[in-house]
């Protein structure tokens, strides 16, 4: 493990080289060495200093390496006008950093400082890259929602040492009661986003710069869903009895967040709150507690991951032409860009768990435990699948279908790095069903 | 980019050959082969790819093959002036790869490839025209399969109970299970959505906005039976109640495009609302229990509805582009050799004698009038019969023959060499596939033992019905059309009982209104006040213990005092 850290550490240096394809390689070499260190097994492995890593832990450091490395290629233009570009490069890396020690901890304090220390870079990223005024209060719903809710988290941490003498998330084995469920998991809960805390996120990513919505999105969300993997064995008496009703709050937020979905005109909102749906499905699946759920979410986050930030980048790329992100003016994008709608066409038919995405086999997984939890989650699941279609589809065919923008004199067309962003988001997406195995065996 | 085109058509003719003698190869052994791929195995329940090929998976892509290939090298001078000739060309491939992989795999996960495959390319095929009514088209196409798409996901949970997703193995075992009950029930919605069965009838007319070879792909082989070939698989399956439930709707399905299609003066629209019918014949002989029977007529079907297509999309062609069918008349004289093929086409999709539609339809209606049924099936059945010669004869009169009553500057000709080949290719097929099939597919013959009547009933329909299309075809100048007596039922039917209206506008209102709601009250109301917008409450704290920290003597005495109370309490 150190020898990452270690390596992400001395890439501080390379930050202040004013080279773009250098760094966006060693990010991907970085995540490409990562990937060549993984041991087909369940076990902690790589221990060194209290971090260490297990399939869980491996997936989502691949997932933070690789989206880093697309966030980097996706934000050229920072590079291309210099928007400060050492100071994002390093941000980006200290992002990388904390996440890496996050998802890479056994031990839970530190997961906690690190948790969040990873807050820190993505508020940089959204007060310093973004575009709008509004980014101030984005920053500020961003940080107080999830830091409301974290002090909580903080004493029950101290408590917990109390009741266990330790930190280390493999040797914990205790049942807490309900008041410690609260102040415990309603950080996760906060950060999936769950419906009603939710409303930190659209803001957050209407605001943000490309970057940090592909952060956001692809990988700040998982960050809930891990730390509920890790702790909800603490949970497991008091979470049976009360665990339906966020089963249940999520399943309904899921739904009306699809219905707000279709009402949005703006596509980074759009796609935003279709990632409040889809988390909320991921919320249900972990709090069903079978293994089915747990398997179905990390994957559903997997995909998830992959699939919404592909969205953003293409939502970007079309609002580096138009400078709207309106879909009242994104309109018949596919007389322009023939090759990009291509793309839209992909990322949003895996958005609607198409086959053959992991978004699918995560669907399909999460139906099958959700169903065989409560058969009356049923109903929902069908709206819920259904409208994700509904969002998906509008999304796509209100930007790519229909005469384009009139009040638009000129365009390019996409370049090759674009192109190759979003093949990097789609090529795992949809390859990875091939052996899934890999991505689902981790309990 | 015609180069590719060419290439395609070879492989897919060569595939359908190929095919086809596998398929009566199989069919005479009665041999059947599986490849199981594993996904991936989750607590001993495996998801597999799996493809299956036995005689009716071989048969049916044989034929899905043979009919593309033809739509293609057709489409070579359809499409010719088409600027993204080769993103219409892909399309059309992937949609016949999506059929591929439905036949081919007998489980519920990996039909979903094909299955949303489908409905997927389908949608990219129907918004193929920039406008705004293939826009609506193929939103209600993508989202009406998409209701079917959930059904099967639904129908995936559930059979998770069984272990596996090979749904061929416990279809007959399971019988009367609930489970299998309720997988079953799933499982008809699905084909239902698919195939445009009642409820969901109005997007295969609306998807006449997609170009014309795909609609022949389409409404012919592809994307509507789909459904069907589905519940021909899972036919085992369905239980009595279910079957009853399947029979009416079908029923009704078949009735109600019969009738709206003798009021519709679009071309395609009728052709489109006559594959419903008979889409809702297939369904009907598959709740009457052969499946058999709902295969041979779903082949043949395919074949003459295709070329039924194809010839109408020649005529559009030649009448720049417009579809009313009040605009042709004579076109015999013009295009001869199209409207030939058309008039086979029709003849046989009427059941006229000794054509391929015979062959099925007159074994459906006499093994349906074998079976002790009620009378609204055998009455609804034959006058679906009746009607659906009415509208072909209806639709020949209007287009065939009687005056040209298009632009007096015209160029209606026969020159598109290609085309006509294109269509040439099917022709045979479509006279002697009824026979040829019926010979293989049925080694024993279907026992029918019918009085007299009973027996020539199809026939009497079916010259009553050429009778009624007769007389409904004559129209002339200054004369009062017989339909705007009843105007509210001839609006009715021709709008095919409402439901084009019911499931666009009748549906999406509420949740249009619903996300407005959800977006005013709870997001950016409820949520902001008792969330984020509270923030302010901190500052107001604040504010307060403020107010301690100014060096007011009398605060501080209070504070001063209030700690010697605590300390005191304490004690």
């Amino acid at each position: 493990m150190m020898k990452f850290l270690i390596t992400l550490l001395f890439l501080i240096p390379l930050c202040f080289c004013y080279n773009y394809w250098l760094m966006v390689n060693c990010f991907f070499i970085l995540s490409f060495m990562f990937m060549m260190n993984y041991s087909f097994n369940n076990l902690y492995l790589n221990v060194s200093y209290l971090f260490g890593n297990d399939l869980l832990g491996y997936i989502f450091i691949l997932l933070s390496f690789w989206i880093c490395a697309l966030m980097l290629l996706a934000s050229e233009k920072i590079y291309k006008i210099d928007n400060y570009y050492y100071l994002f490069n390093l941000m980006v890396l200290l992002l990388m950093m904390s996440l890496f020690l996050v998802f890479s901890s056994m031990n839970l304090f530190i997961f906690y400082v690190f948790f969040e220390v990873s807050l820190i870079p993505t508020l940089i990223l959204i007060m310093g890259w973004g575009y709008q005024p509004e980014r101030i209060e984005a920053g500020i719903y961003l940080l107080f929602y999830t830091l409301l809710v974290s002090l909580p988290m903080m004493i029950s941490i101290f408590y917990m040492y109390n009741c266990m003498g330790t930190m280390m998330l493999m040797f914990m084995n205790y049942q807490f009661n309900l008041l410690m469920y609260f102040c415990m998991n309603l950080v996760f809960f906060v950060k999936m986003p769950m419906f009603f805390i939710h409303l930190w996120l659209p803001k957050a990513h209407v605001e943000a710069p490309i970057s940090g919505s592909m952060i956001l999105a692809g990988v700040m969300l998982k960050l809930g869903g891990y730390g509920l993997f890790r702790l909800m064995s603490l949970f497991i008496l008091v979470g049976l009895k009360i665990n339906f009703i966020i089963v249940t709050i999520s399943l309904v937020g899921g739904f009306f967040v699809s219905l707000i979905c279709v009402y949005q005109s703006d596509m980074k909102s759009l796609v935003a709150y279709s990632s409040v749906a889809h988390m909320g499905m991921v919320l249900a699946g972990i709090m069903t507690l079978n293994i089915w759920g747990f398997w179905g979410s990390l994957v559903m986050m997997l995909a998830h991951g992959l699939c919404s930030s592909g969205l953003f980048c293409l939502v970007n790329i079309v609002y580096e032409r138009i400078h709207s992100r309106s879909l009242y003016l994104n309109k018949g994008l596919l007389n322009m860009m023939p090759s990009l709608s291509f793309w839209w066409f992909m990322l949003c038919s895996s958005n609607m768990a198409a086959p053959p995405s992991l978004n699918l086999m995560g669907e399909i997984i999460l139906l099958n435990s959700l169903v065989s939890y409560s058969s009356l989650s049923m109903i929902l699941l069908m709206f819920l699948s259904f409208f994700s279609a509904v969002y998906s589809l509008y999304l796509f065919s209100y930007s790519q279908h229909g005469l384009y923008y009139s009040g638009m004199y000129s365009v390019y067309q996409g370049v090759f790095r674009e192109y190759l962003l979003l093949l990097l988001h789609w090529l795992p997406l949809n390859f990875m069903i091939i052996k899934s195995e890999l991505w689902v065996l981790w309990i | 980019m015609m180069k590719l085109l060419y290439s395609y058509f070879k492989l897919f003719l060569f595939f359908s050959i190929f095919l086809f003698i596998m398929g009566l190869k199989f069919m005479n052994k009665n041999y059947s082969m599986m490849i199981e791929y594993e996904v991936l195995t989750l607590n001993s329940s495996s998801m597999m790819m799996v493809i299956l090929l036995d005689w009716m998976s071989l048969l049916f892509m044989s034929f899905v093959l043979f009919i593309s290939s033809m739509v293609i090298y057709y489409s070579a001078e359809y499409m010719a002036e088409e600027k993204n000739l080769i993103r219409f060309i892909l399309l059309v491939i992937l949609f016949v790869l999506s059929m591929m992989l439905l036949i081919i795999s007998p489980n519920m996960i990996s039909i979903l490839l094909g299955w949303d495959g489908l409905g997927l390319v389908s949608y990219c095929l129907v918004i193929y025209y920039q406008n705004m009514k293939s826009y609506n088209a193929g939103m209600l196409t993508a989202l009406s399969n998409r209701i079917g798409d959930v059904a099967i996901l639904m129908a995936i949970a559930w059979m998770m109970n069984f272990g596996s997703w090979n749904y061929i193995y416990y279809l007959e075992m399971m019988k009367g299970d609930s489970i299998m009950e309720m997988i079953s029930y799933l499982i008809v919605l699905a084909a239902m959505t698919k195939s445009a069965q009642i409820p969901f009838s109005s997007w295969l007319p609306a998807a006449m906005a997609a170009p014309t070879p795909v609609s022949s792909l389409v409404h012919s082989s592809t994307l509507v039976t789909a459904g069907v070939y589905l519940l021909i698989r899972f036919n085992f399956s369905l239980t009595d109640n279910l079957l009853y439930l399947l029979l009416f709707v079908a029923s009704m399905t078949m009735f109600m495009s019969g009738l709206a299609a003798n009021f519709e003066y679009d071309l395609k629209k009728i052709i489109a609302l006559s594959t419903l019918s008979q889409l809702g014949l297939m369904m009907s002989i598959l709740a009457l229990g052969s499946y058999k029977l709902t295969f041979f007529h779903l082949l043949v079907h395919a074949l003459f509805k295709a070329l039924l297509f194809m010839c109408a999309g020649n005529i559009i062609h030649n009448m720049m582009n417009c579809q009313d069918i009040r605009y042709m008349g004579n076109l015999m004289e013009k295009m001869p050799m199209t409207c030939t093929f058309f008039n086979i086409c029709n003849l046989s999709l009427c059941g006229l004698p000794f054509l391929s539609g015979f062959f099925s339809k007159d074994l459906i209606v006499e093994f349906m009038s074998m079976n002790y049924l009620n009378i609204y099936i055998y009455i609804i059945m034959y006058i679906s019969i009746g009607l659906t010669v009415s509208y072909s004869f209806r639709l020949s009169y209007y287009s065939l023959i009687g005056d040209f009553n298009f632009l007096s500057l015209n160029v209606v000709s026969e020159l598109s060499m290609i085309m006509l080949k294109g269509m040439g290719g099917l022709i045979l097929f479509v006279i002697f596939s009824g026979s040829l099939l019926e010979w293989v597919m049925f080694f024993e013959p279907i026992f029918i033992c019918l009085p007299m009547v009973m027996k020539l009933m199809a026939l009497i329909m079916i010259i009553m019905g050429m009778f009624i299309g007769y007389e409904v075809a004559k129209f002339k100048l200054g004369y009062s059309l017989k339909s705007l007596k009843f105007m509210t039922f001839s609006l009715f039917s021709s709008l095919m009982w409402n439901m084009p209206l019911i499931s666009t506008l009748g549906v999406n209102y509420y949740p249009l209104f619903l996300g407005k709601v959800y977006t005013k009250i709870f997001d950016q109301g409820w949520h902001e006040y008792y969330g984020g917008k509270n923030l302010k409450l901190l500052a107001k704290f604040s504010q307060v213990s403020q107010s301690f920290s100014r060096s007011h003597l009398k605060i501080y005495f209070l504070l001063l005092i209030l700690w010697v109370v605590f300390l005191l309490l304490n004690i």
